[in-house]
């Protein structure tokens, strides 16, 4: 029993607790123990709820244009995963081997956490904009044709980009942090014994800041599954032809262009299970491979 | 572990040994060394400040059009597109509603978490760690997993178009709760002892030893809280259909729509994008020192 808690009035303690509780109630709870109602219902906007069990999970299973947008998902925010995680680890490790002037480095990396995803959306869309982009003619100088408002795979590798560029920033903050916690008598045998600069990184950092790691790993994925929307809409709206249409983006438009309340409630249920997975996952795994200090 | 570690690195160790060499060409190399690293970090920080580099420099000019690296000197019409941005087509609008809910929800999360983590720290009663299960619980539950019915109940409440919307849903934040125990963890228990012998109620200890003793966290989470907010795009796209309320994320796009017509005015998106961007950098900017203390504690 710690010391700390000094007061036991329970009416108290539970009128201070009472906003938090209401709002998560209210805001967060209800409204997702009724998504697993609504799911059961064919809901709409003017009609009434028409009950109809696991129809719509049924149609969701058969639905071919769903299954892809699963894949693509899982695609994205794997390929966010790895590209912020090793553009941020690579900028880290620069800033924590430089002598002189780190933080002015730091500061200059790290401000694109604050940018607003929607600005993010917007300023990639007019510097790579295939017709007006300031680079479009140079990389088609190369023999690529730039057109990724029609061609699939390069939609998906453009929001990709401007979706890494986003996090990078918050990836470095955690990751100098860890960095310059690191003992500095390691850094300085393994110098000693004439290890190289990558292999330090590797093989002795790596392994030592591998829980914050793990922490990051599961807020890139979220970030990939639900922090790129505003990127996707304003960017490619999803297209062409469902090539970026993550999940999240699928379930907007269901709700609230085709007004398929009960649908989209299902999407969301599959949506809430599969983050829920992934942080158990993630979290069983972190508690395996994460070196936590000794 | 660190033993392993330790025998894994002596087995790794390259043949040629540093301690070979002789001290002026071990300074020269370590001079070398750092110059390579101060070239690749400022390409690197060059790379990431391009794009809104780029931003900004249209920004400045009349026509938004620009195709190639030649096109970019800066413009002259930084101060008629600003001007224009924000009176002409009255994105000062959405600047102050996005200002107005950051601040509301800042206030507003900071007050709800600090009483809860005063409670989760400082009080005695029954199935605490469940309480705070139920809180941390909250960490799985985004908005975007579950706006479909937040929606619904928002509109049945009749609060669709309202401050209420895009403000309340915010207020609990497990994030934030968490932070501030992490942190009173962190201040002395002898602390609330004396306040309690002394006859401090737990309200005052609050406010007049916690909250002084943790300026820099409420700072720090202050920030986080402010940037996360004002970076909202989903749910103000969804519950809020009068323009006269809309949040300066979505005013961008009707921005692009409004500028003009038929082509899209890319000067005034980009200027409107200068604008949106600008507070939330500017609190990075000038709080960096409390934000990275607080991330620091966040991940503990």
């Amino acid at each position: 029993m710690s010391t700390r808690e000094v007061f036991t009035d329970r009416l108290q303690a539970g009128v201070l607790l009472l906003p938090t509780m209401v709002v998560s109630l209210v805001f967060l709870y209800y409204p997702t123990v009724r998504a697993v109602g609504l799911s059961l219902y064919r809901a709409s906007l003017a009609r009434g709820d028409v009950f109809v069990g696991l129809e719509n999970y049924r149609r969701l299973a058969s639905s071919s244009e769903y299954l892809r947008s699963v894949l693509i998902s899982v695609l994205f925010a794997a390929c966010v995963v790895v590209g912020v995680m090793a553009v941020a680890l690579c900028i880290s490790f620069l800033i924590h081997e430089i002598d002189v002037g780190k933080g002015l480095y730091l500061v200059a990396v790290i401000w694109p956490y604050a940018l607003p995803p929607a600005v993010a959306g917007l300023v990639f869309l007019f510097i790579a904009h295939p017709n007006i982009g300031i680079f479009t003619s140079y990389i088609e100088a190369f023999g690529v044709d730039v057109n990724w408002f029609s061609n699939g795979p390069q939609a998906f590798v453009v929001v990709l980009i401007a979706a890494v560029w986003k996090q990078v920033g918050y990836n470095v903050i955690f990751m100098t942090a860890a960095l310059g916690n690191v003992p500095e008598s390691l850094t300085e045998t393994a110098e000693l014994d004439g290890v190289s600069r990558t292999r330090r990184l590797l093989r002795v950092y790596v392994p030592i800041i591998s829980p914050t790691l793990v922490f990051l790993v599961i807020m890139n994925t979220i970030y990939g599954f639900f922090g790129t929307f505003a990127m996707v809409d304003l960017m490619t709206k999803g297209g062409p032809a469902g090539a970026t249409n993550i999940l999240i983006y699928d379930l907007y438009r269901t709700a609230f262009q085709f007004y398929e309340f009960g649908f989209a409630s299902a999407k969301s249920v599959v949506l809430f299970v599969a983050v829920g997975l992934l942080m158990y996952g993630q979290f069983r795994l972190s508690d395996r491979y994460a070196y936590y200090g000794g | 572990m660190l033993g392993s570690l330790l025998t894994a690195l002596t087995a790794a160790a390259e043949p040629s040994r540093s301690a070979g060499r002789t001290t002026s060409e071990r300074i020269r190399r370590f001079e070398t060394e750092q110059l390579t690293l101060h070239v690749l970090a400022a390409t690197i920080v060059f790379l990431i400040i391009l794009p809104v580099l780029i931003a900004a420099l249209v920004s400045t000019k009349r026509a938004g059009i620009v195709t190639s690296i030649g096109d970019l000197a800066p413009g002259g019409h930084a101060l008629s597109n600003y001007r224009r941005a924000l009176i002409g087509l009255e994105f000062w609008r959405f600047m102050l509603n996005s200002f107005l809910m950051s601040v509301a929800v800042v206030v507003g999360k900071l007050v709800v978490s600090l009483l809860a983590a005063l409670v989760i720290v400082y009080y005695r009663f029954p199935y605490k760690n469940a309480v705070f299960l139920f809180i941390l619980f909250t960490l799985l539950l985004p908005v975007p997993v579950r706006f479909v019915p937040l929606y619904r109940l928002t509109t049945e409440l009749g609060m669709s178009n309202t401050f209420f919307a895009i403000t309340v849903p915010y207020l609990a934040s497990a994030t934030t709760v968490f932070i501030l125990r992490q942190h009173f963890l962190s201040i002395p228990a002898s602390l609330v002892e004396t306040a309690k012998v002394d006859g401090v109620g737990p309200l005052r200890f609050l406010w007049s030893v916690l909250v002084p003793m943790s300026r820099a966290v409420l700072v720090g989470v202050s920030v986080i809280m402010f940037v996360y907010t004002w970076n909202q795009y989903l749910w103000p796209l969804v519950i809020i259909n009068a323009e006269s309320l809309q949040v300066a994320q979505v005013g961008l796009s009707l921005l692009r729509g409004q500028a003009s017509t038929g082509e899209v005015a890319w000067s005034m998106v980009m200027t409107g994008s200068m604008l949106t961007l600008l507070p939330p950098l500017a609190l990075l900017v000038l709080f960096r020192r409390q934000l990275l203390e607080t991330f620091t504690i966040q991940q503990k």
